[in-house]
């Protein structure tokens, strides 16, 4: 046998070579837009009307105070909003912004003509490597974030993750948060679990970007669910005032199950949708007057038959479509879609759902998209398997969005001139200068023959990726951190724990 | 530097390394020069063609080279062939192996069909392409005039399969079947399609199409089988 040789093994290394992470998604493809003047219109009015005679909750008298010396009618927890105080506090929110990561190269721009893919956040559960559906932990936690940030496909390493249920409530944000740090370069999201919670989230930050830079670009974005109907909790609230007041990111998210927690049609949820998330954005813009935040979107339907939870569904692509175009109307960044699905395993049908999806979530033009991968079974567990196939398809997506070129390179006018009827172009000079990167190639997806795959182990795409997760796990290295900043997020995690297991807990 | 001055283990791994790379006009000048310097063209083949497909082979089959790449290689295989074939002809080395191959009468899809040419050519096979749409007198004319070991069919439509039978019948009637070896392939066609119609071989890739007709020549010229 011979030494391998120069060339080849720079061939070799360059197939090796973990891939770098892909430059974030442009959109070239016009939007695929479902309201027309009229229709953005009616949906307007409609959320209008709602926050003018019905109004929002929120369970926060400073909240309301605030709202209250703008303007607004307060009757009990209620507040009732115009639409020229609504409108005025939305204007004042940027069209876009940028949020750091830890390396520079990593940060990411929200809004704008670009898109942000964010792994799944919240599941108790994981789907693990053995396919068993367990609690998870914080080594699972740490595992997503790794995997993450392996993922060339994925821009930032998202918040909860999964939670990590065998730490203690009251101190795992902490946890979480120098998680995302140590084991990722990328962006990541704050913890929203209580006002002091969300404090030593800024501080962390803080710790690794330094305090002024963060205020002049947010370092955290941090999500905000409104309890809908029409509610917004006071944990959700105590965190909103304080990354409000340190101008870190918000993600203004109302959880809208068609049927349930909003009227059984797409356009009423959507006219109630659109109301509390603009009311959740105007709060922030009257505290911190251009502070970044984005207009959410979480609308699924329920099974009215059996009460479950449905994902994947057309009608909630419907709902997608609207509140992206209205969000684009607003002139605010829009967060949706992910890569959903009810099946408790990366089967046919968790492929089905979450590729329906994940494509109308770019048609629509999505700028920041959570729980693009990794979701199982309505978002209680996050697969390690899932999150593999869901990245090959952000992969594919990456190409998809781009749209078609037409250069003069493109058109390839000299390969055609080379190759006579019935003949074949794999030896054109065309051919030559582009098939490294001509197609994308799916890593985990299997184009082999029948016989072939047999050979091979006649293994389907869980399995595929279930092995490449491990392997990835296993060759795992943490990016470089400077030992200084390491070493005073670990003393402030330290001092924080001790001072929290001196506080009175009701949990 | 040039060639002249490189030692002859160095010329091997650079004909190996130019074969890897594609590049024909420079595996002809060192297939050359490796004559030149009173090397047998057996020898040649062996330590520089050969040995470098050899890694060509394995590159591809883990995806470290691409489709064109093992063209160009092919190629350039195929130019340095073109210089010693004669050679190897006049010292009575054994042959590598000649094949006939084509598509079959009513079919003219034929990238399948030429990939498999392509990396017979690149085992340093001589290959008679027969192009598209042959009836079964083509191949026996083709079989009387170039005399092969290996004659190949390939067929993409199920409607044209069938016909696959037919030229296996023929060869029989002409008296030939017995002279070559006929190995079948094509997206519909299987192992047991091949058995069927009469073929000795089915082979699934372009790949194994070139593993079978080398395991084949070697028992041909009583080697055994090689691993």
């Amino acid at each position: 046998m011979t030494e391998l040789s120069e060339r080849r093994r720079e061939r070799r290394a360059r197939q090796v070579a973990p891939r770098q992470l892909a430059a974030q998604i442009s959109y070239t493809q016009p939007r695929h837009e479902l309201l027309d003047t009229n229709g953005i219109r009616r949906l307007h009015d409609a959320a209008m009307r709602v926050l003018r005679e019905f109004g929002v909750d929120f369970y926060d008298e400073e909240c309301r105070a605030i709202f209250a010396d703008h303007g607004a009618l307060v009757k009990g927890e209620t507040v009732f909003l115009d639409e020229e105080l609504v409108m005025r506090a939305v204007a004042r929110a940027p069209r876009q912004f940028t949020q750091l990561a830890r390396n520079p190269a990593h940060h990411v721009v929200i809004g704008a003509d670009k898109v942000t893919f964010a792994p799944v956040y919240g599941p108790p559960f994981v789907q693990d490597l053995d396919g068993v559906r367990r609690d998870a932990t914080l080594a699972d936690f740490q595992n997503f974030v790794k995997l993450a940030y392996l993922s060339p496909w994925m821009h930032h390493s998202g918040g909860t993750v999964v939670e990590p249920m065998d730490e203690p409530v009251a101190t795992r944000h902490l946890d979480m948060v120098l998680s995302h740090i140590l084991y990722s370069d990328k962006a990541f999201m704050g913890s929203v679990t209580s006002g002091p919670n969300a404090a030593d989230s800024v501080t962390m930050a803080e710790i690794v970007f330094g305090a002024a830079a963060i205020r002049e670009h947010p370092a955290l974005i941090s999500l905000i669910n409104v309890s809908s109907p029409r509610r917004y909790d006071d944990r959700m609230l105590a965190a909103l005032k304080v990354y409000a007041r340190a101008r870190q990111g918000l993600l203004i998210t109302p959880f809208i199950l068609t049927g349930a927690m909003g009227p059984a049609s797409i356009a009423g949820s959507l006219a109630q949708l659109i109301a509390e998330a603009l009311a959740g954005i105007a709060l922030v813009q009257l505290i911190e007057p251009g502070c970044p935040v984005i207009f959410g979107s979480f609308l699924s339907t329920m099974d009215l038959q059996s009460g479950a939870l449905t994902m994947g569904t057309p009608e909630a692509q419907l709902g997608l479509y609207c509140a992206a175009q209205m969000a684009r109307h607003y002139g605010l960044p829009f967060r949706s879609g992910g890569a959903f699905s009810s099946a408790k395993l990366p089967d046919a049908q968790a492929g089905y759902e979450s590729a329906l999806s994940m494509l109308p979530t770019l048609q629509a033009g999505t700028h920041f998209v959570l729980h693009a991968a990794g979701w199982l079974d309505n978002g209680l567990a996050a697969g390690y398997a899932k999150f593999m196939l869901d990245c090959e398809l952000l992969g594919m997506l990456h190409t998809w969005v781009k749209g078609v070129d037409l250069s003069d390179e493109a058109l390839a006018f000299d390969a055609m001139a080379e190759v006579p009827p019935g003949g074949h172009y794999l030896g054109t000079g065309h051919t030559m200068r582009h098939f490294r990167d001509a197609f994308y190639r799916a890593e985990l997806f299997d184009y082999t023959s029948s016989e072939q795959w047999e050979l091979n182990g006649a293994q389907d795409s869980y399995a595929r990726a279930s092995a490449k997760a491990r392997q990835l796990l296993a060759s795992y290295e943490p990016p470089p951190l400077d030992p200084a900043i390491a070493a005073n997020l670990h003393a402030f995690v330290a001092e924080r724990k001790a001072a929290i297991a001196r506080e009175p807990r009701d949990f | 530097m040039s060639l002249k001055e490189l030692s002859d283990d160095d010329l091997w791994l650079q004909m190996q390394d130019d074969l890897y790379d594609g590049q024909k006009d420079e595996v002809v000048e060192e297939t050359k020069e490796a004559l030149a310097r009173g090397h047998t063209p057996q020898q040649v083949l062996s330590e520089g063609l050969v040995a470098g497909m050899d890694i060509v082979g394995a590159d591809f089959r883990d995806g470290i080279l691409f489709v064109p790449e093992v063209l160009m290689s092919a190629n350039a295989m195929k130019a340095g062939m073109e210089i010693l074939r004669p050679l190897l002809v006049e010292t009575g080395a054994p042959r590598i192996g000649k094949m006939v191959i084509g598509t079959v009468k009513g079919d003219i899809h034929d990238i399948g069909k030429n990939l498999v040419a392509m990396m017979m050519e690149g085992a340093g096979f001589e290959v008679i392409n027969l192009g598209v749409n042959n009836d079964a007198q083509k191949f026996i004319d083709a079989i009387r005039e170039h005399q092969p070991e290996i004659i190949g069919m390939s067929a993409l439509l199920t409607t044209t399969m069938p016909y696959m039978k037919v030229v296996i019948q023929a060869l029989k009637d002409e008296g030939l079947r017995d002279d070559v070896y006929v190995m079948v392939g094509g997206a519909p066609v299987t192992e047991s399609f091949g058995q069927a119609v009469g073929a000795d071989a089915y082979a699934r890739d372009a790949a194994v199409a070139v593993e079978m007709a080398k395991a084949y020549m070697a028992r041909r010229r009583g080697e055994g089988v090689a691993a």
